[in-house]
């Protein structure tokens, strides 16, 4: 497992140094560790390294990168307790209205030129994670009306019926308000580009903190994958653990697509491979599908932004390209194994 | 050690079971039987406290009412039907999920020494010990409700429920399950309440019988006291004993 673990955090670690070298202008890995050191420790700097290399590091490609990681990571632990609490390996915080919710927010921005005073750049990241977020709480509210033991399929059939309502609205804004449909079909496919320091560095704590949260419920986690009724029995109270650990997995969801967009795919297929190399055990679910996802989102971004380049590819629909067979190799391919022995 | 008293629940507002009044003593097997529907899964739901009730729940002398969760739990444990199995777990991780309500709250929430100790303890009274590290979708169904049993043990509970656990397993680990079962509640402060569907593998188990027709108690008491034919016929709507005898005839006339 040690092995594991360490070999999964080295390709965290390459793929953060690769995705930062590699772009339109080509910076040796070596020269963007010494340009990492320089900044973070104050470690000198060979004089070969053109000051041009040093503020694309910095100021354009190290935030973008990071934000990837963090988004990757948020979304998929979002993803892997969403698929634990409610016992159903497709569900996820778009099952349950959440990015419905946030691009209803968007569109009000995009389309209706909606803007907040004092702080009008914020008012896409704002408006998309306060609907994202009010969406679910109104899912959860809804479901623990309509049944008082909040059984699973009642939060994920009104979290199926929000979003497709949700969604409608959304689709009459775009038929209604042609002007900024462009703009709203690439914010709803996601993207990380040209994004600065300013997401990140809200993001980051906010996917750390959420993270850590989540990780204090490793045990009820675990315990809820057998079923609510022998969770309770063993001492687990559900329905305040079920809400906390919705509303955190939708809270890391709803802040990833408020700056972001939204990208689907990774917090469906991160976790389950996470859990067949790692086992289904959440002390190892939880770190290492931030691990995994937020790699794989490097990767994405990074196919994104080189593959057709110097045109960016929306990263949703990268992560879906990649992500879509390597998951059904992983997931099939042992099923089939397996089958057969 | 566990004590109802004028206890009615149910399910949207309809009490399935009334008025329960029993108590249940240390090294005490009460088995409850009775028709599909007649509210044997719902007194145990009740007891373990995952149903809203009327009257009364004590657990030593404690009303469960004013009980957390944990220490329920620390008290009284269900076995039940094998479970789905959504995601793949190791035997041993799947057995200390059952140490989940003596784990102590701190910050990284880690099982102590004695958890760990215990929880190999368990393993080796099922007989799963050389099994803990296997993955337990692999895992035969006789094998899987042994886990869940050491399981239900590592929670070191009093009082054992039972929910029909023997369903789905051949006759062999049936007659295990319910033999385990007996030596374990014979230990200090223990008892088994159970719900078994086969009433041969049910007399096997239990000293004391509880017979509920329509969610109320139609018996109760030691099985040899309280258990006639007419009550059975009573309760199945069928003559039962007539039916375990015919069936014994066939078993005897089978060739050695």
């Amino acid at each position: 497992m040690r092995i594991k673990i360490t070999v999964a955090v080295c390709a965290a670690f390459i793929a953060i140094v690769l995705g930062i070298a590699i772009g339109s202008v080509y910076i040796p890995p070596t020269d963007v560790l010494r340009i990492l050191a320089h900044n973070i420790f104050g470690a000198e700097l060979p004089e070969r390294v053109a000051p041009a290399h040093t503020a694309i590091v910095w100021s354009s490609r190290l935030p973008r990168v990071l934000l990837a990681f963090c988004a990757g990571a948020a979304l998929s632990v979002s993803g892997a307790v969403m698929q634990s609490v409610l016992r159903n390996p497709l569900a996820s915080s778009y099952t349950l209205g959440v990015s419905s919710g946030a691009s209803l927010g968007a569109s009000f921005v995009i389309f209706l030129g909606f803007s907040l005073p004092l702080i009008p750049m914020m008012t896409l990241p704002i408006l998309g994670f306060t609907f994202g977020l009010g969406t679910i709480l109104l899912v959860m509210g809804i479901s623990s009306r309509l049944d008082t033991r909040m059984e699973n399929h009642t939060i994920i059939l009104t979290g199926m019926v929000f979003s497709l309502f949700i969604n409608a609205i959304t689709t009459l804004m775009f038929t209604f308000f042609r002007e900024g449909t462009q703009r709203m079909i690439l914010w709803q496919m996601g993207s990380f580009n040209a994004r600065g320091w300013t997401p990140v560095t809200i993001l980051a704590p906010a996917a750390v903190i959420g993270v850590l949260i989540i990780s204090r419920f490793k045990w009820e986690l675990d315990v809820m994958t057998f079923g609510e009724e022998q969770a309770h029995t063993a001492g687990v109270k559900i329905k305040s653990v079920k809400l906390m650990l919705l509303i955190s997995a939708a809270a890391l969801t709803g802040s990833t697509i408020a700056f972001v967009g939204v990208v689907g795919f990774v917090d469906l297929f991160a976790p389950h491979i996470v859990r067949k190399l790692f086992g289904a055990a959440h002390r190892y679910v939880i770190p290492m599908s931030a691990v995994i996802g937020g790699t794989f989102m490097v990767a994405a971004d990074l196919a994104a932004r080189t593959v057709t380049a110097p045109v960016d590819l929306p990263v949703g629909a990268v992560t879906a390209i990649i992500g879509a067979p390597f998951f059904a190799y992983i997931y099939f391919g042992g099923r089939k194994k397996s089958a057969g022995a | 050690m566990l004590a109802l008293k004028n206890v009615s629940a149910g399910y949207g507002g309809a009490d399935v079971i009334k008025n329960i009044t029993v108590d249940i003593n240390k090294n005490e097997n009460l088995l409850i039987i009775g028709p599909n529907g007649c509210g044997k899964t719902t007194l145990l739901k009740t007891v373990a406290k995952l149903l809203a009730f009327s009257g009364e729940i004590e657990i030593n002398g404690k009303d469960i009412r004013k009980m957390k969760q944990k220490e329920i739990a620390r008290k009284v444990a269900m076995l039940s039907q094998t479970a789905g199995i959504y995601f793949t777990y190791s035997v041993y991780d799947t057995v200390m999920m059952g140490r989940y309500p003596h784990i102590s709250e701190s910050l990284l929430k880690l099982p102590s020494d004695r958890d760990k100790e215990f929880v190999l303890r368990c393993l080796e009274a099922v007989d799963l010990i050389n099994e803990k590290d296997k993955e337990i979708t692999k895992l035969s169904g006789g094998q899987l409700q042994r886990v869940f049993l050491a399981r239900t043990l590592a929670q070191d509970p009093e009082i054992i429920l039972l929910d029909e656990p023997t369903n789905h397993l051949d006759l062999k680990y049936q007659f295990e399950l319910v033999e385990y079962l007996k030596k374990w509640s014979m230990q200090e402060n223990r008892a088994v309440v159970g719900v078994l569907h086969d009433l041969n593998l049910a007399m096997r188990l239990s000293d004391n019988i509880m017979i509920l027709k329509d969610g109320g108690i139609q018996a109760c008491g030691r099985t040899s006291d309280v258990l006639t034919a007419g009550l059975l016929e009573d309760v199945y709507e069928m003559d039962v004993a007539r039916y375990m005898a015919d069936s014994l005839k066939i078993w005897e006339g089978l060739r050695k």
